[in-house]
């Protein structure tokens, strides 16, 4: 059974490159939100198992949505993507709970199943 | 006008007092020793309330304290004639007549009391006790005529009054004693009216008030004690009466003179300028000289503002905006001219408009003084501008960082993000068809993308760290720690978010400190601490390199002015040889 997925961010463009890239690499893509509240709306309604979300978004932060989005083992996992460094954002990365980060310039299937697989 | 009429009050008051002496002396053999003193005390208040009331009178035509004084003493000297005359003649409807009038010089000095030194009731108790003064004083007087004993009331030698009733009524003990408790209450109202208007009272109104409130308070007090013992001994003995009499006499004899001995403090303030003079001739530091006019005019509060022409407002010392006060409050305003254009203004206590001469005198005094420190102030205020104006050019820039690296982060970092994902799904597509060349070529492509995006995210972070204003100072300052070329400890750092200000002066005083120890002083290792002092934040920035930094340079001397705009001090310790520390020491609440 391929691994469900909505995608948080912004950027037309972008989700619809990341759809692209993951559709071809196994992933089932259910849904899309431009902003935090809309992706807490798609989470709740679509349940997925991963969220690949952008850090800056219109209205609440992709932060927030990640706390917002967690609920133990039932909850999904939160990828965070940013445009900008890991480090750019401290320890927050850690702190709102998200399974991880990956560059938007550097994402990839690989390191999608990396990630996921890191908690199994 | 107003001179002719007090004229006329003089000469009628100083004819009714030689009139009533002349029928004391005539009458003297008739009556009881302490009855004639009683009686020329009489006249002696009289005069002494008329006098000073007309020179009260003439100082402050506008206010009614003086008329009031005057109506005061005629008051006593038409109670005098008219008991003088009726002893004389005997006809008995003139005890009724001086029955009623008896109390009317008490009611008016009551009046006086209670709105003295304005002259006029301007708070709703005065207002109200002026009315229940006077509204119970002739129907309580014409009371008593009726139903009580003229004996019982201390005119032993008042003849039966015509009306038959005196002396032989059933309630008449009980008219005297409610009499007796509305004087008393209407006497604690008065009393309550005068300390609270002592204790609202300003300093400088409270230098004139003083004599006058002392003696208007100890008279209350004794005529408070003597009604009581009234209420309390229905029958008191006349000699305790009569010593009642003449001590409240003595006392209304004295407060007149204390009224003048106001005026005569306000006089002795008209000295103290000589003193400001001497004061002014020595170098006044700026917040000195409000010092000194507060002294001398008697007011803490006064406040000094100077005049800026080319702002069109007024300044304090510091040469921060003044707000003259708006008209009505218990503030008050004295602009000080020359030439007719202000120079300054002077915000005191709106008491000391009872004396405008003197504030003018201390004004003209330190006039001289004023023009200068004027001066002074507009220097320190068109500093203060300046200040203000780097600050917001500062800010701007600062605004501006953030606008270009939002701009970058959405823009063209966002496009090539893009690209990126766009080559990454070409090149699966390639590898599955077999075309290496073309794989190859993606491949790098991908590559160079990957290194200008890295460049174009440093360039990013180097005109705006998004951590700082996301996390704080300490992520940040661990963030370009982590990114150093050469090790950095970080020694203790600050966790908490300070304003927003001062964490971005700091980021940048540790950055630039840190670059120039990359690269030029070559340095191996750099210690960064930020820790709180008081309401100050010390950033300290320490390295092993070859020293000799100049704090003249173009890079330490842009991050001075930076730190300067917070009002912080920045200091460069750099001997050569022996590796540099940079310390910026920024205030917290700026």
């Amino acid at each position: 059974m391929r691994p469900t997925v909505l995608i948080v961010d912004d950027h037309p463009g972008f989700r619809s490159l990341a759809r692209k890239l993951l559709a071809a690499g196994g992933f089932e893509v259910v849904g899309e939100a431009a902003d935090g509240h809309a992706a807490i709306d798609a989470a709740r309604e679509l349940r997925p198992d991963v969220v690949l979300l952008d850090i800056q978004l219109p209205g609440i932060d992709g932060f927030e949505v990640a706390e917002r989005l967690r609920d133990g083992a039932a909850g999904p996992a939160v990828v965070l993507v940013s445009s900008r460094d890991r480090a750019d954002y401290g320890a927050r990365v850690e702190q709102c709970g998200a399974r991880g980060f990956i560059p938007k310039a550097e994402l990839s299937v690989d390191a999608m199943r990396a990630l996921m697989g890191a908690t199994g | 006008m107003s001179q002719r009429l007090r004229l006329a009050l003089a000469l009628t008051a100083l004819a009714a007092g030689l009139v009533d002496l002349a029928l004391l002396l005539r009458a003297g053999e008739d009556r009881p020793g302490p009855l004639a003193y009683l009686l020329v005390a009489i006249i002696g208040v009289s005069w002494s309330f008329a006098a000073a009331g007309l020179v009260a009178w003439s100082r402050r035509p506008d206010n009614r304290t003086g008329a009031l004084m005057v109506t005061v003493g005629l008051a006593y000297l038409l109670n005098g004639l008219l008991l003088n005359g009726v002893t004389l003649v005997r006809a008995p409807l003139g005890f009724e007549l001086w029955f009623l009038v008896a109390t009317l010089p008490e009611a008016v000095l009551a009046h006086l009391i209670a709105v003295y030194p304005d002259g006029r009731a301007t708070t709703r108790l005065q207002r109200l006790f002026v009315v229940a003064n006077y509204a119970a004083t002739v129907p309580l007087a014409l009371a008593q005529l009726l139903l009580v004993d003229p004996a019982s009331l201390g005119c032993a030698e008042c003849p039966d009054d015509l009306l038959a009733l005196g002396g032989r009524h059933p309630y008449g003990e009980a008219v005297l004693a409610v009499s007796n408790l509305v004087l008393v209450v209407l006497a604690g109202l008065l009393l309550w009216i005068v300390i609270s208007r002592w204790h609202r009272a300003p300093e400088p109104r409270r230098r004139s008030l003083a004599p006058v409130v002392l003696v208007g308070v100890v008279l209350v007090v004794v005529y408070l004690i003597g009604q009581a013992l009234m209420v309390v001994m229905s029958s008191p003995p006349s000699p305790i009466e009569i010593g009642f009499n003449l001590t409240i006499l003595m006392l209304l004899l004295l407060w007149p003179l204390a009224f003048l001995a106001g005026l005569a403090r306000t006089r002795l303030d008209h000295s103290a300028v000589g003193g400001l003079a001497i004061e002014l001739s020595k170098a006044l530091p700026p917040g000195r000289l409000e010092q000194a006019l507060a002294r001398a005019l008697h007011d803490p509060t006064l406040t000094l503002a100077y005049w800026l022409p080319d702002r069109h407002a007024f300044v304090d010392a510091a040469g921060y905006p003044v707000e003259l006060p708006a008209a009505g409050d218990d503030r008050a305003v004295t602009i000080l001219r020359q030439g007719g254009d202000p120079v300054a203004a002077l915000l005191h206590h709106a008491a000391l408009d009872d004396d405008p001469a003197l504030v003018q005198a201390v004004a003209a005094t330190a006039r001289m003084t004023i023009e200068n420190q004027r001066l002074h102030a507009e220097v320190r205020a068109q500093l203060e501008e300046v200040r203000a104006s780097r600050a917001r050019i500062v800010e701007f820039g600062d605004a501006e960082r953030r606008r270009v690296e939002r701009n970058l982060h959405d823009g063209a970092q966002q496009r090539l993000v893009n690209v990126s994902l766009a080559l990454g799904i070409a090149r699966s597509q390639v590898g599955t068809a077999g075309d290496e060349e073309l794989a190859a070529a993606l491949d790098e492509a991908a590559a160079e993308l990957r290194r200008a995006l890295a460049e174009l995210r440093e360039l990013a972070r180097g005109i705006h760290p998004v951590i700082l204003s996301e996390a704080g100072l300490g992520p940040a300052l661990a963030a370009l720690a982590e990114r150093s070329p050469i090790p950095v400890t970080l020694a203790p750092v600050v966790s908490e978010r300070l304003p927003p200000r001062v964490e971005e002066t700091a980021y940048y005083v540790a950055s630039e400190a840190l670059a120039n120890a990359a690269k030029h002083a070559r340095a191996t290792a750099v210690t960064i601490s930020a820790r709180r002092r008081g309401g100050d934040l010390v950033v300290e920035v320490g390295d092993d390199g070859t020293g000799g930094a100049d704090p003249d340079g173009s890079g330490l001397r842009g991050l001075a002015d930076r730190v300067a705009v917070l009002d912080g001090r920045l200091h460069v310790h750099s001997p050569a040889g022996q590796g540099t520390c940079i310390t910026a020491v920024l205030p917290c609440a700026s």
